[in-house]
């Protein structure tokens, strides 16, 4: 479950709620569901919580939320954007793995160490949530300052073009003269700006000597009058070549000697801590996802962002773009992020995203989008189904008032049936049905009030067959003088096949999944196997076949005790069988261990023929041979005239595989054989 | 004076002035220990006979200990291994590790348990850490079990008739303050050490007897033996001389050898203590395979197929074929609902979803693939409300294995079908089902699950330390899986650990000794029978 670190001091401020104590919103923080998990190492308290709530990921959200708890809030809010001033082209290159992207601008930021780093901390949880570690959403977030706009193709005949009736992205990227020619700069820097080359200026000089050109720009921009205006700059998203194009990362440092000409994406996967840790999600692409404005590649995402456009508290206005494999994930991801850059007094600003002819624009929404996108959406709930499940008759006007300190928005109609509709604010990511909205209201109205009641209902109890029959064997067994043992039902081939002396059959042809377990020793039955990839460790590769090995297994583990021990155990064993519907046979099977200075074969069929003879079972041991067994001492159990066992005493060689200094009488078989 | 024959033949054969043991006087007599000592405790008692007691705990290095002194602990190989592989808190791939230290068999087992109980690092998500703080040359349990392999005796406990008692601890050599000894001052060391197998400590308990003065005078004056009779036997009962003889009194209060007998296994006395609470309310009980297609598991749950707990990782695959047994027309309502939802404003996922996926099999996270099996009919049940079921059974968590996490432990399960429920039955279900346990006071905290809404995380305070812990999580099946599963109706669930409720009940510290083929027989033997 995501845990957000949350500075109480930062949570006072944006609460407005100066004079709460640290205990108060613990307690406050648990009614909304934000479990106390302890402090970090910087006194920040840290909440652990459900993955629903995703814009709560901050502690800007987690102040909206004490907000409408504490009825300083009411109803939906959704801040203004100023008209976009940026485009994101998406070409045709772009890797098909990874074919969105969405973003946002957020400007008049005065960002503290504290915000900052709860930016950050935003970014990184939404990654692992709904980013599913950067595979379906990753985050990049710029200073804007540091960014040149690249010409966008749709401005070029005077910002009235429809976008959708743009050239083809490409054209403009191909003639290296179009940046210099309407926007005219330092020489220098004209060069600096010629497509990819091997003899480019350095990239990492950029920083130092944009911001004075850049920021210009903006101020200029941000004069104009925002309305209506066609966006005025852009920056492209394509696919590159893993060696197509170099540029300093983050954290660069890391790196050895990449020096000014900075590293290709395929040397950030080779020699960068995180191009290590995030390489797997591109390593099967040809082309590498790249982001570039007017002086080049800046960003590859899911990977690493360059270091040129790096946010620092001195960062005034941010550049936020996400890519992924789902628009609409992005999308919320971005409205997450805006929603708290707002509350940190930011003003949003719409950015275009144009999917270029030949690009994979997400079909719901069309080739050209307006983001942020702060649409909210209406469900209908009905008054019934609210006090149906929550028990309790409300008025339909409190019923609005608990909507609205849920930050949600509602209208009702009085007709055969009370029906509101509700509006739902964009970052909320987990309404999905009605009854999302009912938990709301419930969650308003206080769940722990209600008063816990019975339902009114009547039905029988009663165990099922099989588990009746299991108990009653334990309880025989126990008579016996047993003691009942319970072990895990994974273990290793060697435990429950080499160390026993039987052979494993996994992969041996001529056992196939064709020959039944009556024909083989019991125990030497193809494995259930787990697959490396989700082992434990090498201690549980594989279902137990049969339950002896645990048993002396425990005994193993018991030497020190004191003897005899004697113990059974009724437990679940299993199979691949590809006869089954699952390819897993399951069974239980009852399995007996006697270990004792004197322990016989007679001692384990005595007790063997009374647990028979306690079921009505007809008992035979003909001589058999199993591996696990003394030749000449071991024999199958027979019930009611159908193979279903072995009984026995232990090989020596088990037993000395297995430490013991001691003889040891068993048996084993199906715990179906004593069914009616 | 007239005694008991016993009694008198001892008196007879003990000494004034020497010591002699009870054995040595058993073997004279041709008489059981038992009985000569016994017979010694009633003379003591007359004030006759003193008795002088020895109690003493020997020590013995096993096979595998010895070994371990010569290759060292296999959990300090690890942290050796890994503390070359990597940096200081640096995680090393666990296979990689294991490899590097060359453990293998049981020894891999031992130097994974072991390693975080030591502090010697972490072991998460099959890579480990070393830490720094840790010391491999300052292990107490190699230290110990140096020392143990030196000394002979780990305590010696002498007991005389004036009641006064000498402890010498760490015989063989330590003083005061010195943890030098087999002991260490801590025999909580030496007791790890016992409990991994590594020693022996085995009891040696010796009694002697001397005449007190009183006893010698009574000699002088002459004893006789009584008439009495030890054991009622066939002969006497049926000459019917049983009316004419004196029995001989026992030492009624003496102990009686140890006989362990058989017994349930704790964790299933539980869960049948369990079993009973719910038929007793009106549940009926469920079963279904633990290998199951993912379809069950985690699809009728209406879970994500993106959603990180279905990442291999997480759970533990079956590498078997996909599995067949999934009714079409449910496959097509399911995937219908993680697309597109359920209902005239249901939304789906954003998310992946194919029927391959669905069919990949996997041992069950939760019991909850018996629910869906039965609330779709497809185990046979009839699933026209009211209906309440639930199941106590196995379930498989690739989580890391700790004192209070089990790669496979025990889920209870519930759920209640009724035309219309309401979170107050809900709550009114459950807090009936843990006053059975002594839990009341249920804290209901609103909580999330993909497939229950409204979802509660239910609190109880733990009935000794009093500390508020989650018990339970339960909800409301949302529409999104009853729709599918043609349940027409409201169903509210709940499950918890088995093993958390048995773990408050018995006090055990480490579910490993509650499970497994670790278990200490002795646990199992000792532990409180619940009921």
């Amino acid at each position: 479950m995501p845990v957000v670190d949350i500075d109480t001091d930062e949570l006072r401020t944006l609460t407005g709620h100066e004079e709460k104590t640290d205990e108060e919103f613990r307690e406050d923080l648990f009614g909304l569901g934000l479990e106390y998990e302890g402090e970090t190492d910087e006194g920040d308290l840290q909440f652990e919580f459900a993955p629903d709530r995703l814009d709560r990921l901050s502690v800007e959200g987690v102040a909206r939320s004490l907000r409408y708890q504490y009825g300083d809030a009411r109803g939906v809010h959704v801040p203004e954007t100023n008209d976009a001033d940026w485009v994101i082209e998406v070409e045709e290159t772009v890797p098909d793995g990874r074919p969105y992207v969405t973003g946002a601008v957020v400007r008049g930021l005065d960002l503290d160490d504290a915000a900052l780093e709860s930016l950050i901390q935003l970014q990184e949880k939404l990654h692992a949530t709904m980013g599913r570690d950067r595979a379906k959403g990753a985050i990049g977030i710029h200073d804007l300052t540091m960014l040149k706009g690249e010409r966008p193709v749709t401005a070029g005949a005077g910002g009235s073009d429809p976008p959708a009736e743009t050239e083809p992205a490409t054209s403009a990227e191909t003639e290296p003269a179009t940046p210099a020619e309407t926007e005219p700069e330092t020489p220098a820097e004209t060069e600096s700006e010629a497509p990819a080359g091997d003899d480019r200026d350095p990239a990492a000089e950029d920083p130092i000597e944009a911001p004075t050109v850049t920021t210009r720009d903006v101020e200029s921009a941000s004069a104009e009058d925002a309305s209506a205006r066609t966006p005025q700059k852009s920056i492209t998203y394509r696919g590159i070549a893993p060696e197509g194009d170099r540029f300093v990362p983050l954290d660069h440092e890391s790196m050895d000697g990449i020096g000014d000409a900075g590293a290709t994406p395929a040397d950030v996967l080779a020699d960068h801590p995180t191009g290590e840790t995030y390489g797997d999600l591109v390593a099967d692409y040809d082309r590498y996802p790249a982001i570039y404005d007017d002086r080049g590649l800046f960003s590859f995402p899911p990977v690493i962002n360059g270091q040129r456009t790096e946010v620092s508290t001195n960062s005034r206005d941010l550049f936020v773009e996400l890519t992924g494999t789902d628009q609409w994930t992005i999308d919320k991801m971005c409205v997450v992020i805006c929603y708290a850059l707002a509350a940190r007094g930011g003003q949003l600003e719409d950015v275009r995203v144009e999917y270029a002819d030949g690009a994979h624009h997400p079909e719901e929404y069309g080739p050209d989008l307006l983001r942020p996108d702060l649409s909210t959406t209406e469900k209908s709930v009905s008054h019934h189904q609210i006090e149906s499940t929550l028990g309790v008759e409300l008025e339909p006007d409190s019923v609005v008032d608990l909507f609205e300190r849920s930050g949600l928005d509602a209208a009702y109609s009085l007709g055969d049936e009370t029906v509101y509709d509700v509006e739902v604010p964009p970052y909320r990511v987990d309404v999905l049905h009605p009854m999302d909205l009912v938990d709301d209201v419930g969650r308003a109205y206080g769940f722990n009030t209600l008063e816990p009641t019975l339902p009114d209902i009547g039905t029988v109890g009663g165990r099922h067959e099989r588990s009746r029959l299991e108990d009653a064997v334990r309880t025989t067994l126990v008579g016996l003088g047993f003691q009942e043992a319970l072990n895990f039902n994974m273990t290793a081939a060697d435990r429950n096949y080499d160390r026993m002396r039987l052979s494993n059959p996994a992969g041996d042809d001529s056992v196939g999944g064709t020959a039944t377990s009556a024909d083989r020793p019991l125990g030497a039955v193809p494995p259930a196997e787990i697959p490396e990839r989700s082992r434990y460790s090498e201690a549980y590769t594989q279902l137990r076949t049969w339950a002896l090995p645990s048993l002396v297994q425990m005994l193993e583990n018991n030497t020190h005790r004191t003897y005899p021990q004697d113990i059974a155990e009724v437990g679940f064993v299993a199979h691949e069988d590809p006869a089954e519907a699952t390819n897993v046979a399951e069974s239980r099977h009852v399995a007996a261990v006697l270990a004792r200075t004197d322990a016989t074969y007679e001692d384990a069929k005595a007790r063997l023929q009374t647990l028979c003879d306690s079921f009505d079972a007809e008992l035979a041991t003909p001589a058999t041979e199993h591996p696990s067994f003394l030749d000449g001492r071991v024999a199958a159990v027979e019930i009611d005239g159908e193979r279903v066992g072995v009984i026995g005493e232990l090989h020596p060689a088990v037993l000395v595989a297995h430490d013991l200094e001691l003889p040891v009488a068993a048996f084993e078989f199906d715990l179906a054989a004593l069914a009616e | 004076m007239q005694l008991p024959r016993e009694q008198v033949e001892l008196l007879e054969a003990a000494s004034a002035t020497d010591w002699r043991t009870v054995a040595d006087i058993a073997a004279e007599l041709d008489a059981a220990d038992q009985s000569v000592t016994r017979a010694a405790l009633e003379l003591r008692d007359r004030g006759l006979l003193e008795i002088d007691e020895r109690f003493r705990e020997r020590v013995a290095v096993t096979a595998e200990g010895e070994q371990y002194r010569a290759n060292e602990l296999p959990e300090v190989r690890l942290y050796r291994a890994v503390a070359e592989l990597s940096d200081p808190g640096e995680a090393v791939e666990m296979g990689r590790a294991i490899g590097a230290a060359d453990l293998d068999g049981p020894a891999v087992d031992i130097a994974l348990s072991n390693y975080p109980r030591k502090g010697c690092g972490e072991i998460e998500r099959g890579e480990i850490t070393a830490d720094p703080a840790y010391d491999p040359d300052a292990d107490p349990e190699t230290n110990r079990l140096a020392a143990a392999a030196d000394a002979e005796y780990v305590s010696e406990i002498t007991t005389n008739d004036e009641g006064s008692e000498t402890t010498v601890e760490d015989t063989l050599g330590a003083t005061d303050g010195d943890t030098s000894g087999p002991t260490g001052g801590d025999t909580a060391v030496l007791d790890r050490l016992a409990s991994r197998g590594l020693i022996e400590i085995a009891e040696e308990r010796r009694q002697r007897v001397r005449l007190t003065d009183e006893g010698v005078d009574t000699l002088m004056m002459g004893v006789e033996p009584a008439e009495t009779v030890d054991r009622l036997t066939p002969e006497l009962l049926t000459s019917g001389e049983w009316e004419d003889v004196e029995f001989a009194d026992y030492n009624v209060e003496a102990d009686a050898p140890e006989e362990h007998g058989g017994k349930r296994h704790v964790l299933r006395a539980y869960a049948d203590r369990v079993k009973d609470v719910l038929v007793g309310m009106g549940f009926r009980e469920m079963a279904g395979p633990h290998a199951d297609a993912d379809f069950w598991i985690n699809d009728c749950l209406f879970m994500p197929q993106d959603h990180p707990a279905r990442t291999h990782w997480d759970r533990f695959a079956v590498d078997v074929d996909p599995a067949e047994n999934m009714p079409p027309e449910l496959v097509e309502r399911v995937e219908s609902a993680h697309r597109d939802g359920v209902g005239e404003d249901g939304d789906g996922y954003h998310s992946p979803w194919s029927e391959a996926f669905a069919s990949e099999v996997a041992l069950r996270g939760h019991t909850t693939s018996l629910s869906m099996r039965y609330l779709s009919g497809f185990a046979g049940a009839d699933i026209e409300p009211p209906k309440r079921y639930f199941s106590v059974e196995k379930v498989y968590r690739n989580d890391t294995l700790d004192a209070t996490h089990l790669l496979e432990f025990f889920q209870i399960e519930g759920w209640v079908l009724a035309d219309e429920l309401s979170v107050r039955d809900l709550m009114g279900t459950f807090e009936e089902f843990y006053r059975q346990f002594g839990i009341t006071d249920i804290e209901f905290k609103p909580h999330y699950n993909p497939y229950t809404e409204p979802s509660f995380e239910l609190f109880g305070e733990h009935p000794e330390t009093g500390e508020l812990i989650e018990i339970g999580n339960s909800g409301i099946f949302r529409e999104e899986v009853t729709t599918p599963l043609g349940v027409d109706g409201d169903v509210m669930a709940w499950g918890l650990a088995l093993e958390r409720l048995a773990m408050l009940a018995t006090g055990a510290e480490d579910i490993r000794d509650l499970h497994g083929t670790l278990a200490d027989l002795q646990f199992l033997r000792e532990t409180e029978v619940p009921y």
